[in-house]
């Protein structure tokens, strides 16, 4: 029980980094690695604000503000000229690419390479039978279930929301009809770095962070984002969610060591058996 | 002078890396980053073929490059089904596998703690132990693959090959068997590069995981990507640069703590300014289409 409350809450916050990925992924093809330097800046900005005497909640909404506005300006120099240029996914991937190296050495040479704390206290643990959740480690997951509610719900009944589930099924149609694809690969770009901000402070107020964490935890993004299948708020979750239990299983059955090759494993797997995902829609499997 | 010989060594052995990736994304316009996996596999099989059963350095090493070129189907099964982004992505898991392998399995590889004590290469009975011979040996050998690849680029092979890549339904409608030639590509660029793998392990005397991880691929990639892809020149000048470009910014008076990062900062930028001005690279011509 113990096993499956911890994979869930890890699958929470990879299911989370996959909707992240998702948004700019299904929108605008864009295979977005930078986003992992982007989960590794945000807590050096949250606690570089709290060491400023920012009150948290404000550190939280600034970092994520400036989270949000990089990712624009990623948008915006980088895969806006690629996108102009008619450039093909792998030319915005290795670009991207560049962009992460780029920000994580920035990182490192502003703030040194080791891992860092947010804070020093024992946290409190609440138990219910057998079970044991610190708050802390619900606190992110907690975060993060409000923001994708927020999301979601924006993406149903706002009139942007709509379009950029439209600009993902099909974007000329949508600049045919006379709508700003380019603000709107913007805005997709933005909230995908908005929420990859408070998955990582989530994350980093309860384990600590360091600059390379970025990259291993939007690969696990990117499996569960695949996995998932087409959409961009359960698809993403299922697929974090069965990824979190399956880790959480291979820690506590085998060993931590191969948590790594089982992620990959299970994705090589789906690749194989079902690679439209655990929530396909009917489509063609080439135009996947 | 035997520090210009070291990094001689070094360039000669990426040389065949960048080579052998260009092989792979400049002829057959597939973009994997499973590459360090593969160096890993040919360092790791030609060490334990050297150190373990008493192989000669030929023998071991040619074993350990058909190893890795029998290995190579990992990657190539996958090829046949997906193109794109989602093969990008089987390669990373690929290389996620071959390096939990290379960690874990650790009454082979001995795990994070590495294998040392490498013989030094030796051919016909002549020991190359100063760094100026493993200059001269490494040459030669690098200058031998050089000569193959270039046969091959003009070969029907290479042609075919080509072909696919830019566009396979053409390919296919002319009767060239796409799925057989990039299996038989991916074939020959792992055994290279496990070739070079082992020629690092004889070199350095000394391996371990971490010199083969997602990191060391990316690097790979970048080579060929900053010089460029689809003919010779294009990756020996990527080699060249990042061989040298690290070494060149020793002597700028850089504060030590941070030279590492600044190195790699460079890399990263130019990665981008590449991919938005010059897609094809600095030698390249071959732009991903």
């Amino acid at each position: 029980m113990q096993i499956i409350i911890n994979g869930i809450l890890q699958g929470i916050l990879i299911g989370a980094v996959g909707v992240a990925f998702a948004l700019v992924y299904r929108t605008t093809k864009v295979f977005h690695v930078a986003l992992g330097g982007l989960y590794s800046l945000s807590p050096y900005i949250f606690t570089m604000l709290l060491t400023f005497q920012f009150p948290i909640w404000l550190s939280l909404v600034v970092s994520m503000l400036i989270i949000s506005f990089l990712g624009f300006a990623l948008e915006f120099t980088i895969h806006r000229p690629l996108f102009k240029k008619d450039a093909p996914p792998e030319v915005n991937l290795i670009a991207s690419l560049g962009a992460y190296i780029v920000i994580v050495q920035l990182i490192e040479i502003f703030w040194g390479n080791e891992s860092q704390i947010v804070q020093q206290q024992v946290s409190q643990v609440w138990r219910l039978g057998n079970v044991s959740v610190a708050q802390l480690q619900l606190l992110g997951p907690l975060c993060v279930i409000l923001a994708i509610g927020v999301i979601h719900f924006w993406l149903k009944h706002s009139n942007k929301g709509i379009e950029l589930r439209a600009l993902s099924d099909n974007s000329t149609l949508l600049a045919l009809l006379g709508r700003n694809i380019n603000s709107l690969r913007g805005t997709a770009f933005c909230i995908s770095a908005g929420l990859i901000s408070i998955v990582s402070i989530g994350v980093a107020w309860d384990l600590g962070f360091s600059p390379h964490a970025g990259l291993d935890i939007i690969l696990l993004g990117m499996v569960a984002t695949i996995i998932g299948g087409k959409g961009f708020i359960w698809a993403p979750m299922a697929g974090g969610l069965l990824l979190g239990l399956l880790r959480a299983e291979v820690v506590w059955f085998g060993s931590a060591r191969w948590e790594e090759a089982a992620t990959f494993i299970l994705l090589v797997l789906f690749l194989f058996l079902r690679p439209q995902g655990i929530f396909a829609s009917k489509t063609r499997l080439e135009s996947l | 002078m035997n520090y210009l010989m070291h990094l001689m060594v070094y360039f000669e052995i990426f040389a065949i890396v960048a080579l052998s990736l260009n092989l792979m994304l400049g002829y057959g316009g597939l973009l994997q980053i499973a590459h360090a996996g593969y160096y890993g596999i040919g360092a790791y099989s030609a060490t334990l073929l050297w150190v373990h059963f008493g192989f000669g350095f030929i023998p071991g090493l040619i074993l350990a490059g058909v190893c890795a070129g029998f290995l190579s189907l990992l990657v190539s099964l996958p090829a046949r089904r997906f193109k794109g982004d989602y093969f990008v992505m089987v390669s990373i898991a690929v290389q996620a596998l071959i390096y939990a392998v290379l960690y874990n399995w650790t009454s082979v590889t001995n795990g994070p703690f590495g294998i040392s004590g490498i013989p030094k290469p030796e051919v016909l009975g002549v020991e190359f132990s100063s760094t100026g011979a493993v200059t001269l040996l490494y040459g030669f050998i690098a200058l031998i693959f050089i000569g193959v690849i270039s046969l091959l680029k003009t070969s029907p092979f290479g042609r075919a090959l080509q072909a696919i890549r830019d566009d396979e339904l053409a390919a296919k409608s002319v009767g060239i068997p796409v799925n057989k030639l990039k299996m038989q590509v991916f074939a020959i660029a792992s055994a290279l590069v496990g070739c070079a793998g082992g020629l690092y392990a004889a070199y350095v005397s000394y391996i371990d995981p971490t010199s083969f991880n997602l990191n060391e691929s990316i690097l790979m990639l970048s080579m060929v990507v900053i010089g460029g892809v689809g003919n010779i020149r294009g990756p020996l000048l990527g080699a060249f640069i990042l061989i040298t470009l690290p070494e060149a910014l020793r002597f700028v008076a850089l504060p030590d703590a941070i030279a590492a990062n600044i190195r790699l900062l460079i890399y990263g930028v130019l990665l981008i300014i590449l991919m938005l001005v010059r897609p094809q690279g600095l030698a390249g011509n071959y732009r991903y289409q």
